[in-house]
Formats: C-alpha cells, structure tokens, sequence
C-alpha cells in the first residue's frame, strides 16, 4: 500500500486548515493557492455513456469522479478553485452545490464558472486570463484525476524555480513512475519524456501512441548538459502547476488547444520564447486520469485495493448521509442494508453500496455494485462495474463490463468483455452478447448527424437542444432479446467512423496491443538495418557512388548536359565517396552498360540492346576520354565490360557491336582488346566468352587490320 | 586461464605525428617509461601471467620492458593498415578463451576488476571501460589558441543502473535526430544518455565474438564497427530467438552469403539457464519479463568517475600524462641511481631523471621529466618540460612548457617555451622560440 505513508503528514481538510504547505519566501506576500478544475474532456470517448451524464458525475467506486479531484485539491492546501462547466453544466452544478465543497465550512472555495463556448482546455485558460482569475502559481487539473499525490515538493521546487530564474519555468508537470506494460498506463497517453536529470527540465515531450523509433531532436543535447535522461515509465498525472503566464501563453498562441500542444509548442520555441518546463516524478503516491473505459477499470480497482489510500470508498470523504460501508478482508466493502443471499461468495475486491440485494449462490470478484441493485440468484460478477438501481436476473454471467443506471439484465444473460450498458437499457432474456457491444438508449444515428456539425463538439453539446428525440424505430429483439431496449453502437459506428475515431474505442486500445507482435515485424527492418552496416563502409561508398554515376548520367540525358559538365560532376562524386580512379571508370563503364536495362527493364534481347547502347555510348565518348588514358585504363576498362557480360549470357550475342563501339569512339585501343583477348582469362567462363563468334571475328578483324597496318607501315 | 589478455600496440600514433614520426607510439616514453609499460603493469598488477602483444618487428626490437610476464608477440607488417579488429582475427588462432583487449596507450588507475566483474556477473558478450572526457589545461606547443573539443561527441546510453550498455552513436553519424527504438525502451525505460564519455580502449570480449570475426571479415575496427555492432545487436530480434532454427537453416543462411550472424553460446548455457529460471533475481524490474528479457547478447561499461584515466593519442593527452602519470606510478625513485646530479643543481621532488643523466651546477628543474643518459649543462632552468632520452642542453637556457625529442641538442642561451623540438634538432644559441612545433624538413607531415 504505497499511499498510506504519505497522506500522514497532511491536515484534513474538513478541519479548515489549508493543509500544509511549503515555505513561501518571507519577502513574497503569501498567495492563497489556486487551481483551475476543467470538469469538461471536450471529447466523446464516454459516449454514448456521457450523453445522459457527464463524464466528472460518472461514479467511480460510487463516488463522482469530480469529487476525487475536488479532494485532491483540497489536500493539495488549495483555497480557491475555478471549476469550469460546458457540458451538461446543469448537473454538475446541481451535484456541486449540494456537496460539501459548497458548504461554508468548506476549506476551499469553489467558484463555478460556464459557458457553453468553451471548445478545447485552451479556450478555458484563455478565459482564466481574460478575466485575470489566477494572482500566482495555480493548479490545473481535469475533472477526472484521481490521485493522492502531495504535491508540496514539486510546489516547493517550482517556486524554488521561479524565484531563482524569474519566469522561466513556467510549469511543472507532476508524473508518476508506472513501468511499461502497467495496468494504470493509459495507451493513449503513452509518453517519452527527455528530461536534463539534474534540473529536471524537460527537453524533449512526445507521445508515442502507434510510432516504433523514439527520435530527439539534436538542439536538446546541445545545452550543455551531458546528464540526459529518456524517461518511458512515466504515467502523465495530468496535474500540472502552473505560472500565471500560462494562462498568458495561451491567450497569445490562440492556436494551442490542449496541454499537449502548449508542452511541444513551449518546447519547440524554447529559444524564442525563453520559457522552460520542468516535471516532478512521484514513485510512491497515486495519480491517473480517467480518459477512457479502460482507465476506468484500472483506476476503479485501483481505489478498492486502497492503492489510493486516503481516498477508500470506506472514508466516506465526500460526506455523503449513506455512503458509509465497511471493510473486511480480501477488500470486501458492504454499504447499509446490503443483504446477501445464501451460499453467494464475494471473492475479493468487491465494492457493495447501499439497499443492494443480492440473491444466492452468486460470485462476486473485482466488482463495484452501486446503490439500490438488485441481483438475482447464481449471478456471476467479474471485473464488473454496475452502477445504481440496476436489476439482474438469475443465471446472468457477466465479465469486465460496465452497466449505467437503470439498466435491466434479464434472465440467463451472458455478456462478454467489454460490453458497455448505457443509461436505461434492457437486455434479454436468455441472450449472450459478444465481446464489446456497446447499448444504448440514443440511436446511433442521432449521433452521427450530429458528428459532422462540429469536430471539436465538447462533450456532447448538440444533444442537450433535443435530448428526447428518440426515433421511433423498433428495438433489434434479434439482438437484445425478446424484451430488448436500446441500440446497439458499436458495429454501426466503427464502420463509419473516421480511422482516428476508431483507434480510440470506448476502452481505449490496450485491448491487443501484444508487443510481441511489434518486435516480431521489427525483424525484417531490424536484419535489414544490420546487414548495410554490417558490410564495409568502403563498399558502402561505392555502391552509394554507383547510384550518384547513375543518376547523373540520368539527368544528364534528361537536361541533355554536357559532358563536361558530367566529368566535373563525376569528379566531385569521386572525392566525395573517396573512390579511386580506378574504381571509377569500371563503375562508369558498368553503369553505361546498364543503362539500356535501368531503362527498359531486365528482358531486353541482345539484338535490342545493341541499338539503345551504341548512341548512348556516342554521347558519352568524351566523358570515357577522360578517364581512358593510359594502358591500365583501357585493361581496366575491358575488365568491367568482361564483367557486365559475364554476369547476362544472354546479351554475349551484343558484346562484339559493344566492343566494335569502343573502338571505332576511339576510347579503346586495338592493341588493349587484343592484349585482353589473349590474356584476361580468369576463369571457364570468361573463356567460353571469349570463344563467342562474334567476339572471334571481331578479333580476327582487328588482327588483320593490324597487320594491314604494321605492313603499311613496313613499307 | 578465464580471460587471455591482448595489448594492441601496432598503431602509428596518426594523431600525434610529429612524436612519432622519429619514435613509434608504443615507445614513447612518458614518466621516463615506454607507454606500452602502463598497460602491461595493469595487466601484470591484476595477476596476469601470459599476454599476448600485437605489434610491429620495429616496436618489438626497441622495446625494452621489465615485466615477470610472458609476452608473446605476434607481429603485422606496418603498412598492411590492419584494423584493431583485424588484428584480433589474425590472432585468432591462439585465442581459447575470452579475452581482454587493451590498447597500448591507456594509462589509467582503474581497479579493473570493476570491468572484468560486469563481464563475468552478467555473462556479458562485451565489457568495456569509459571514463569522464578530460580538459587539458596545459599549453599544446603548436596549437594556436582553444581547441575546440566535443566536435564530434559519442551519445552513450546506459540503462537505470549506469551500467549496461544500451545505445551508442557518434555525432557525425547523426543527422538532425537521435533515434531509439521504442522496442528498447520498453525494456528499459530509463535511459541515461552520456554525452561527455571518452572510451579507454579496453574491451572483455566472448571468445565467440572472436570467432564471428573470423567469419565476418567485412569489420576492420573494434572500436569503430565491432562495439556499435554489438550494441546494436542487443535488441534485434534474430539473436534473442530461442535458437530452435535447426543446423539445416542456419547452413542455409551462410549458404545465401548474409553477414554471418554472432551466435553468443557458453558452455555452461544449460545451467546457467536453469539457474536464472530457479533464482528469484532479475536485473529490471517493472516488468514480468525473464533477466535480460531472454537476451543472450548483453554489453556492459564500466563508467569511471574520478579515476585517473588517459588515452595517449594527442599531443595534449601525452603531456598531461607526463605530468600526472609519475604522481600514481610512483614505485621506483624519481632520481636514477646511476644519474649525475651536482649537488648546487636544485631539482624538485616532482621532477624525474633518467639512468645516467648528467645535471650540472646552478640548474633547476622543476616538474619535468629528463630522459636516460642526457645532459643539462650549467644554469639551466627547464619547468614543466618533458625531455627525452640522449638530449643535450647547453648553458643558460630556458625551457618551459616543452617537449625535447632524442637526441636533439639545445645550444647555449636559448630561450624555449612552449614548443616541440623534433628528435636530432639543433637549436642554435641565443634562439628565442615561442609556441612552434621544430622539426626537420622531412618530419613535416605530408598534406
């Protein structure tokens, strides 16, 4: 139990006192602190769910999820908190008053403010600057954080900060260790962190949801600190402190949006900017956000194995009349007047709230019941969240689900995992539903002309004008019973959802996310990476040399370039790669030869290639004088030629019209491919190429017309 | 016999030319010793019996150390310009075992059984010794104000315990990023990326990355392919498999001419196995994972904090090292026995003469180092110099700051600070020289 040490040095804050806090300077005149709670996600991942409640009203272990943050903050010594409303505001505001935040005994002030325009976090904090709401250091928070992080230390740093450096570091985003692979790790919020390990300043912030290679820019390792950590084990808290001039940041980047883009955004612009962000990493305490149904889970039997000590569903800290309950072992919690039928078993973690009545022989496990449920006999319960004045039926089986409000399960129901039960529905009887369904009482499609009014939709504004517009359309009993209400969602809504949408499910996408899958594709680029590097860097060069010949030739065919021009480009690829004379003119040859191939794929004929090479060879004359000049040269020459046709039998039929080229360009001299003929033998089959009629003649010919020559030259 | 140790010492010393050009770098003499002596002394304090020396017949011939000992040396042709890890192929007969690699011009304090237990404790294919990158202070004699230093620095990424090896690259390799597979980070996901490392130059390495060696000819450098390539080779998949690809595949695969593959295999593999499945140990938590993650290939480094440690390959590392090197390897008296020292002459305690050295009347010599069988005439005042072996200084000068090569004669009267005269150089008298590199016409490096 990690927490349970941590919340002792700090004051309850029903006591009135403000908590404890840091030091503050003697000379800075003590501001109150204050937070910023965002009780709005501005965005649908709780749909269909949050169309009848919003998403910091969804209970969580039979607690709104707004009142864990408001205890947080009150923890946390804040005295002064801005709450936020867009979405249903009513509700909220409703559920707000009646709790104790609004009692005056309260030790921190809430002060509600709505408006029906916010789009985005960004627009909020923009209108925290307009009305110049925050005097000093502020927190910020969303209405869904649940956490027992004291954050007196990194308060404590971060003033340390501000006042050493005066408006430097503008925040300090508060993180949690939580290793990869943890269950409180959100996917989507999967993050790497590069952070400067002896000032904890950030350098480098990114979300890696869906990339495979991790890249960091250069400039952060250039500030001087050799001491540069890449942290991947971090869970984002979603707890940041903030400077006022965050706030201001916002305003005058009226682009930024969420927190994401203000961290790349002050980071990318350090320099400009001036402005730093540092983090603070907590090992021990608790902290997440409920983004999304899967966090709901985990964070859900986070708090009923008391990982988020003070705040148990015993503690009872919102005090509400009833909601006390009692813990025994294996984290087992009854609220009153909870009656247990005879031989059901509730094995472990299991949360039971008020007036539920739960018949015999069931099986309870990692379960949250709310208030007023009624559960049949042989029920059986795993990892299951059921909130109020549910009903099941005998024989029901249901796994890792989450079932709203008045939901109805009727008898001999199986529902598989992750199957969500909205507001009202009523499944059954004698029904298995298959992994994921979502049900609801609003048609799907009421959701869908609405989708593409506005894509930054808060959470579900368009609703609210016409909140009963149910259509008139029939219940699918095929699919949800004989006595079936509601629609199913989710088939209808992956279809057409846009492919962002349908990566960020309901249940976010921890689903499958096997890793073992991930490294098994990066074998093929790993090898591949490999065997590049693996081979001499002095190939590499000349085979990247090759490549820059080809396409200079290419080019120089395109933009007709002269050959001059090509030498010079030629030359300056040669000390570029650092490639030898030598080297230059088989590859120069080569690529010559392959042109014709490069150009009109692999199949050409002997007697096709011919005609394409010899005009091409014309052309290039002046650049193969250039480097043709001594004996070796032209052997050397003759080698890559012997080579190329060596590698295509095929084409051996071309090589005398290749040769005879040659000669008559004037680049190689008789006596050079007669020296090659009678001695360049290296094996069998450079043999066998030299016995190719064609190559003979031409040979004979050459003979005699030296001879002719050296007789004339007798005379 | 565990480890089988190889000193290096058959490079010319490229970055240091106008030293070595008269004297190979094994044998330039640093606290009146060759620098190949450090190395052999590491190896011989730790209880070393046996090493194996790769260098040159010209090396071999000069050198002349007192070591208990056995040196087998196996020599390579001087200008076949063999890579370190060429050499290691070329020996690859005589290895039998894992081996230490050292290179000729570490000198170092370390307690290198810090390295040797990484190996041994993990199993490690690679060992490797790095220490914190020095700041020169003294004044390079030739070198026109500040260097500039970590132009191209190496990125070392080290895992939560600052010692396995999990990432390196070299700046010039880089291009606008710093990539990391995400693969490796979910291993490990704290990374420590060190920048402002220098590597020692000493490697444990398996006796099968030998081997692969043999077979993989295409890598000439230790330091510059081999230790990347092994870094790498970590995390790719193809290693870490569980070796159920029957012989047949493999031979397949040599057949198809791939670079062959490094197969990592103890002999002792069953039980070590076995062992790590019944013990409770694992070397990450955060994760169910097995040790290592099922890896068979693990590369380690031993950072060095405050050691002494220097890599004598720049003039500037080579008298820093003069300076400090007598100050730890102090064993021997700093004043031979068999020098001439007159008693008017003052020379100061951290200051080291030679074997028959001849210090005349009025000289004092103060944090300097006077090589065998040289001779200081009257009144001369040498500070902070490094004089070699047979050196003449005539009466009256001043030297400070410099290095004096064999043989070379310094007349009467010059006034020398900072500079570095070549080996035979005459200095003519009255001379006043000021921060120059003196050597002959032909010494001069070839551009």
């Amino acid at each position: 139990m990690a927490g349970r040490t941590t919340k002792q040095g700090r004051s309850n804050p029903n006591t009135g006192n403000p908590g404890k806090r840091g030091p503050v300077g003697q000379d800075e005149e003590e501001q109150p602190l204050q937070a910023v709670l965002i009780a709005d996600s501005f965005n649908r991942r709780f749909f269909p769910i949050s169309k009848d409640q919003p998403r910091a009203l969804l209970p969580l272990a039979n607690v709104a999820m707004i009142d864990y943050t408001l205890e947080f903050l009150a923890a946390a010594g804040v005295q002064e908190t801005f709450v936020f409303l867009c979405w249903m505001s009513s509700k909220i505001k409703e559920h707000l008053q009646k709790s104790k935040w609004c009692q005056p005994t309260s030790s921190n002030t809430v002060h509600i403010i709505t408006s029906e325009l916010y789009r985005s976090l960004g627009d909020v904090l923009r209108d925290v600057d307009a009305k110049t709401l925050v005097r000093s250091d502020f927190l910020l928070v969303c209405g869904d954080v649940v956490s027992n992080i004291d954050i007196t230390p990194a308060l404590q740093e971060h003033r340390n900060r501000r006042k050493r450096e005066k408006n430097i570091s503008v925040m300090t985003m508060i993180f949690k260790e939580s290793s990869p692979g943890h269950r409180s790790r959100c996917q989507e919020d999967d993050i790497i962190v590069a952070v400067d390990s002896k000032t904890n300043r950030v350098l480098h912030y990114q979300k890696t949801l869906g990339l495979k290679k991790l890249q960091f820019p250069m400039n952060i390792f250039h500030n001087g600190s050799n001491e540069i950590e890449i942290r991947y084990d971090l869970l984002d808290c979603h707890i940041s402190i903030c400077s006022p001039q965050v706030a201001e940041l916002f305003t005058d980047n009226f682009d930024y949006q969420t927190r994401n883009d203000f961290v790349r955004g002050l980071l990318v612009n350090e320099e400009i900017l001036g402005n730093q962000i540092h983090l603070h990493v907590t090992g021990e305490q608790y902290g997440a956000r409920v983004s999304n149904l899967l966090m709901y889970d985990a964070v859900s039997s986070d708090v009923v194995r008391r990982w988020v000590y003070p705040l148990t569903p015993e503690m009872n800290f919102t005090d509400e009349e009833g909601q006390t309950c009692t813990h025994s072992r294996r984290n087992v919690y009854r609220g009153a007047d909870v009656s247990l039928g005879h031989g059901s078993q509730m094995v472990e973690n299991v949360l039971i709230g008020r007036g539920t009545i739960i018949g015999s022989n069931c099986q309870i496990s990692n379960s949250v019941i709310g208030n007023n449920c009624t559960i049949g006999d042989n029920v059986i319960l795993d990892r299951t969240y059921i909130w109020n004045n549910v009903s099941i039926a005998n024989d029901s089986n249901i796994m890792q689900c989450v079932l709203c409000d008045h939901v109805e399960v009727k008898q001999g129901v199986t529902l598989n995992q992750h199957c969500v039960l909205a507001f009202n529905v009523v499944v059954g009887p004698n029904l298995t539903l298959p992994e994921g369904t979502v049900v609801s009482m609003h048609h799907p499609d009421e959701e869908e002309e609405e989708d593409d009014e506005d894509e930054f939709l808060s959470d579900d504004a368009g609703v609210n004008n016409d909140p009963l517009k149910t259509k008139t359309k029939g219940y699918s009993s095929a699919e949800l019973g004989s006595e079936g209400k509601g629609y199913i969602w989710r088939t209808a809504n992956v279809s057409e959802a846009e492919e962002d949408e349908l990566s960020q499910g309901l249940w976010g996408l921890t689903v499958n996310l096997d890793p073992e899958s991930e490294s098994e594709s990066e074998v093929s680029e790993d090898s591949q990476e490999q065997d590049s590097r693996a081979a001499s860097p002095e190939l590499d060069d000349v085979n990247v040399f090759q490549v820059e010949v080809m396409g200079t030739l290419q080019r120089g065919m395109e933009e007709s370039i002269g050959c001059d021009n090509l030498v010079l480009e030629i030359n300056s690829l040669k000390y570029a790669y650092n490639i030898t004379l030598k080297e230059v003119m088989q590859i120069l040859t080569k690529v010559v030869l392959e042109f014709p191939i490069q150009q009109q794929g692999q199949e050409l004929t002997s007697s096709q290639y011919s005609p394409l090479l010899i005009p091409l060879l014309k052309r290039w004359t002046p650049v193969f004088k250039n480097y043709v000049k001594r004996a070796q040269d032209h052997m050397d020459c003759l080698a890559a030629i012997e080579e190329f046709f060596l590698e295509r039998v095929a084409l051996w039929a071309a090589m005398v019209k290749v040769l005879m080229a040659f000669y008559q360009q004037e680049i190689l001299a008789e006596e050079a491919i007669l020296r090659w003929f009678s001695q360049g033998v290296t094996s069998d089959k450079s043999k066998l190429l030299r016995k190719n009629q064609g190559v003979q003649k031409f040979i004979q010919w050459l003979e005699e017309a030296e001879d002719e020559s050296s007789e004339e030259d007798g005379k | 016999m565990e480890l089988q140790a190889v000193v290096m010492a058959a490079g010319g010393g490229s970055r240091m030319m106008d030293l070595t050009y008269s004297m190979p770098k094994p044998l330039l003499p640093v606290g009146n010793k060759p620098l190949i002596w450090y190395p052999l002394n590491l190896l011989e304090k730790i209880g070393f019996e046996e090493v194996i020396v790769i260098t040159t017949k010209e090396v071999h011939k000069q050198m002349n150390i007192d070591t208990k000992m056995k040196l087998e040396m196996v020599y390579i042709q001087e200008d076949a310009d063999m890579g370190t890890a060429d050499a290691l192929r070329h020996i690859q007969q005589k290895i039998k075992t894992d081996i230490l690699v050292v290179s000729c011009d570490l000198i170092t304090d370390v307690a290198l059984h810090e390295v040797v237990d990484l190996f041994r404790a993990h199993d490690a294919t690679l060992s490797m010794l790095m220490s914190k990158t020095h700041e020169f202070t003294e004044t390079v004699p030739g070198q026109k104000g500040k260097k500039k230093t970590g132009e191209q620095r190496d990125f070392v990424g080290v895992d939560s315990s600052g010692k396995r090896l999990l990432f390196m690259a070299n700046e010039a390799d880089l291009d606008e990023e710093l990539v990391i597979k995400k693969s490796i980070m979910r291993k490990h996901p704290r990374m420590h990326i060190k920048t402002g490392l220098v590597d020692a130059h000493l490697y444990c390495l398996k006796k099968s990355v030998v081997d692969f060696l043999a077979d993989n000819k295409s890598i000439t450098s230790i330091r510059g392919e081999l230790i990347p390539y092994l870094v790498r080779k970590q995390f790719s998949a193809s290693t870490n498999s569980q070796k159920t690809k029957d012989d047949s595949e493999k031979n397949q695969k040599k057949t198809d001419l791939k670079t062959p593959d490094i197969h990592i295999s103890s002999k002792d593999e069953d039980l070590l196995d076995l062992a790590r499945e019944k013990s409770c140990w694992n070397d990450h938590r955060g994760d169910m994972s097995d040790a290592y993650h099922g890896g068979k290939l693990r590369c380690y480094v031993h950072i060095m904090e405050d050691s002494m440690c220097y890599r004598v390959n720049t003039l500037a590392a080579y008298i820093e090292a003069n300076r400090l090197a007598p100050k730890v390897f102090s064993e021997e008296l700093p004043i031979h026995p068999t020098a001439e020292i007159s008693e008017q002459s003052m020379v100061g305690a951290d200051s080291i003469i030679g074997a028959a050295c001849h210090v005349s009347e009025k000289s004092s010599i103060k944090r300097s180092t006077i090589g065998a069988s040289s001779c200081i005439k009257e009144k001369v005042k040498i500070t902070n110099s490094i004089i070699m072996n047979g050196v003449t200084i005539e009466e009256g000068c001043n030297i400070q700051g410099s290095v004096i090569c064999n043989q070379a004669v310094i007349s009467r009267g010059a006034d020398i600070k900072y500079c570095l005269v070549g080996s035979g150089q005459c200095i003519e008298a009255e001379a006043e020289r000021n921060n120059e590199v003196i050597v002959g016409i032909d010494q001069l490096m070839e551009i």
